[in-house]
């Protein structure tokens, strides 16, 4: 991992302007992403990982604005470049997919007029080679039938078939960097676990790097491997992902760890986080999880614990490191006492 | 997309013997000596003491409602829809007598409406809460809230009385006059076509200053109604996923807008351009009688106020039909906007 970084935020800040008052959705978030890797972010929804991806595309609606920090990608300072250029930039050096299939495509143009149309945008092609390219493209992504499928329209489409062509839509410009909306979490199952597959087969493929935004830690385990862990607009921990699976280190990753069901577990309930999400209006002074956490105290609540280097590669935002290991330490043996 | 067409076509005649049920038992609920009134000319006919049963039995007025209905039908479907007395002619003669000068008003009106409306209602949904779209508002709501007599009137007056540019009637007389010669050649029945037809390029420029005031009232109520569909449908467009999308494989915020959010945007609003067709149509009685314009509207509004019901239920017949196949061209157009309701 020595290699120049391909996408590079340092501390991106990205507000809100609601009628009720300032919304710091992201608040301080720097991560790298490396050439042909997949970097996972997780969390909660609203904890401000969508609006992370769209932070970097500078694709926020009026009320958002990028307040601080900087954006790095292939060299390039992301927040100065003019818009235009930014368009040519969109769709053919990065990419997204977003969670809603069914809503992420236009109802009344084909597919193939979509992924003609991104096609033709970025590259010197004629239409008929753009065509050519976009069945091309639909047989890769795996839907049957490319010919026929190319004049379907949205609706006449599975949700997974419809992700497929999103899929297909989103690569057809053999971007760099792919941003992933929760791209699975609108779909059953065993399609979830198809669409996961291509996506590993196409950036072997291609060699792009991917931002896996989710909430979904199986998803994570799965695809990436470093990961992000976002609480309310922040970064709490950041590792590659054995570490974090292994090791966690922020009492809000162990606490998202410990609730997932295991199966050689025999724990009749599973492990929750108490409370709610802080209400993105009025976070809480200091850790912004200091309202959820057990083992919140003094400086918790009155000072930023900054994302510090904990072992090497291993980020962690929290005071209260020792204080976890401990914890986690009695619990075990209090598991064990009680065998 | 023929099929559709088709397929809505079938369904025409049920809907067309429908509303002409509906409409005859309307008439026929008047009774037979109300109906009878309408066979008389004169108050000779009456003389003799049984003159009245004779003449119901004569024309059939106290048969079966089934019986008269199909007979009506027969005898609207062979284009005699009665006799009226505004038109003093015909009913369906004097529809098709007034209807061209409605027909070209509604043509001039709505493609300023159209064009303007969605212009103006895009902009205000692009610059949300912008200037631009403060302005348009307060534009929408005023025409919203301005009866189109007032409006109507106010122009009138500055445009006529003060600025003597466009007057009210339908054309000047000197051109009135031309018309009446033999040399003209009347196709249309609409000035400004029949204008171009004879080569009459100063008759059709006259003609189209008459329609000017006109036009502007019924657009401006249009626009109000049209542009602030047009607006919200826009706005509802722009949040969606699908928009998102489009920026994000790098599309030109201009086509974005252009392509994009606008034919989807644009399926309520041809519910509105399709009723304003169909309103457009209808004729208006007050632009019609404030700008002294012969039309349906003002006819239909005689008719009613002389009680001349086969005038009234002939409009009523006339207007179901202009109904029916509005609603099928805004189908239609729906269709070839929407691919889901075409292929379902």
């Amino acid at each position: 991992m020595d290699k120049k970084p391909l996408l590079k935020v340092q501390d991106l800040k990205t507000y809100f302007h609601t009628d009720d008052g300032l919304v710091k959705a992201v608040d301080g978030v720097s991560f790298e992403v490396y050439p042909g890797e997949t970097l996972g972010i997780v969390g909660e929804s609203g904890c401000g990982k969508s609006v992370t991806s769209l932070s970097v595309m500078r694709l926020l609606d009026e009320k958002g604005e990028i307040a601080g920090g900087s954006i790095t990608f292939n060299g390039e300072d992301v927040l100065a470049i003019p818009e235009e250029k930014m368009m040519k930039i969109r769709g053919n050096d990065m990419a997204m997919i977003f969670q809603e299939p069914m809503t992420a495509l236009n109802p009344v143009f084909t597919i193939g007029y979509q992924i003609i149309e991104a096609i033709l945008l970025h590259q010197k092609v004629s239409s008929e080679e753009a065509r050519a390219m976009a069945i091309d493209m639909l047989r890769k992504v795996g839907i049957p039938e490319p010919e026929k499928r190319v004049d379907e329209y949205p609706h006449e489409l599975s949700g997974g078939m419809r992700q497929r062509a999103m899929i297909a839509m989103s690569l057809s410009c053999n971007p760099k960097i792919l941003f992933a909306d929760e791209p699975t979490t609108a779909l059953d199952v065993t399609i979830q676990a198809q669409i996961l597959e291509l996506m590993l087969s196409l950036q072997k493929e291609y060699g792009m790097s991917i931002v896996m935004i989710t909430h979904d830690l199986g998803v994570i385990a799965e695809l990436a491997e470093r990961v992000a862990v976002m609480y309310a607009g922040r970064i709490v921990e950041y590792a590659d992902v054995v570490t974090l699976f292994k090791k966690p280190k922020h009492p809000y990753t162990w606490g998202l760890m410990n609730a997932i069901p295991k199966i050689d577990d025999e724990k009749e309930i599973l492990y929750n986080i108490k409370g709610v999400v802080p209400d993105p209006l009025s976070f809480p002074e200091g850790c912004r999880f200091n309202t959820r956490c057990p083992l919140a105290k003094d400086k918790c609540f009155t000072d930023v614990p900054p994302l510090e280097e904990f072992e090497k590669d291993h980020f962690v935002a929290c005071f209260r490191i020792n204080e976890l290991e401990e914890m986690i330490k009695s619990e075990r043996e209090g598991e064990l006492s009680a065998k | 997309m023929t099929a559709y067409i088709i397929r809505r076509l079938l369904l025409l005649p049920i809907i067309i013997i429908g509303v002409t049920l509906i409409i005859f038992s309307m008439v026929w609920s008047l009774g037979p000596d109300r109906l009878l009134a309408s066979y008389i000319k004169s108050p000779e006919a009456l003389k003799t003491p049984d003159a009245e049963e004779r003449l119901i039995r004569k024309y059939g007025l106290d048969d079966p409602m089934p019986v008269q209905y199909f007979k009506w039908l027969g005898n609207v479907v062979k284009g005699d829809w009665g006799y009226s007395m505004v038109g003093k002619d015909g009913v369906l003669q004097s529809i098709l007598q007034r209807f061209p000068y409605t027909l070209e008003l509604a043509i001039y009106a709505f493609i300023p409406i159209i064009i303007v409306a969605i212009w103006l209602g895009v902009i205000s949904a692009v610059k949300h809460n912008q200037f631009a779209d403060q302005f348009i508002r307060v534009f929408a709501l005023i025409g919203w809230s301005l009866p189109d007599f007032v409006f109507g009137l106010l122009l009138l007056w500055i445009f006529y009385s003060k600025l003597g540019w466009f007057p009210p009637g339908m054309v000047s007389t000197q051109f009135d006059l031309a018309m009446r010669e033999s040399s003209w050649h009347t196709v249309t029945h609409m000035i400004t076509f029949d204008a171009l037809i004879n080569g009459r390029l100063d008759i059709f420029v006259d003609a189209l200053r008459h329609m000017a005031l006109p036009i502007l009232t019924l657009a401006y109520l249009w626009w109000a109604y049209l542009l602030r569909i047009t607006r919200s449908s826009m706005l509802e467009v722009l949040r969606k996923d699908y928009i998102r999308t489009a920026r994000a494989k790098g599309v030109p915020e201009r086509i974005v807008i252009k392509k994009h959010a606008k034919k989807n945007a644009m399926i309520p609003v041809l519910t509105v351009a399709g009723a304003s067709v169909i309103g457009l149509l209808g004729g208006t009685v007050f632009v019609e009688t404030i700008f002294s314009r012969t039309g349906m509207g003002r006819f239909l509004a005689d008719a009613a106020s002389l009680l001349d019901y086969w005038s009234i239920i002939g409009g009523a017949l006339f207007y179901s039909f202009i109904l029916i196949i509005g609603n099928l061209i805004i189908d239609v157009s729906y269709a070839l906007v929407d691919p889901r309701i075409r292929l379902n």
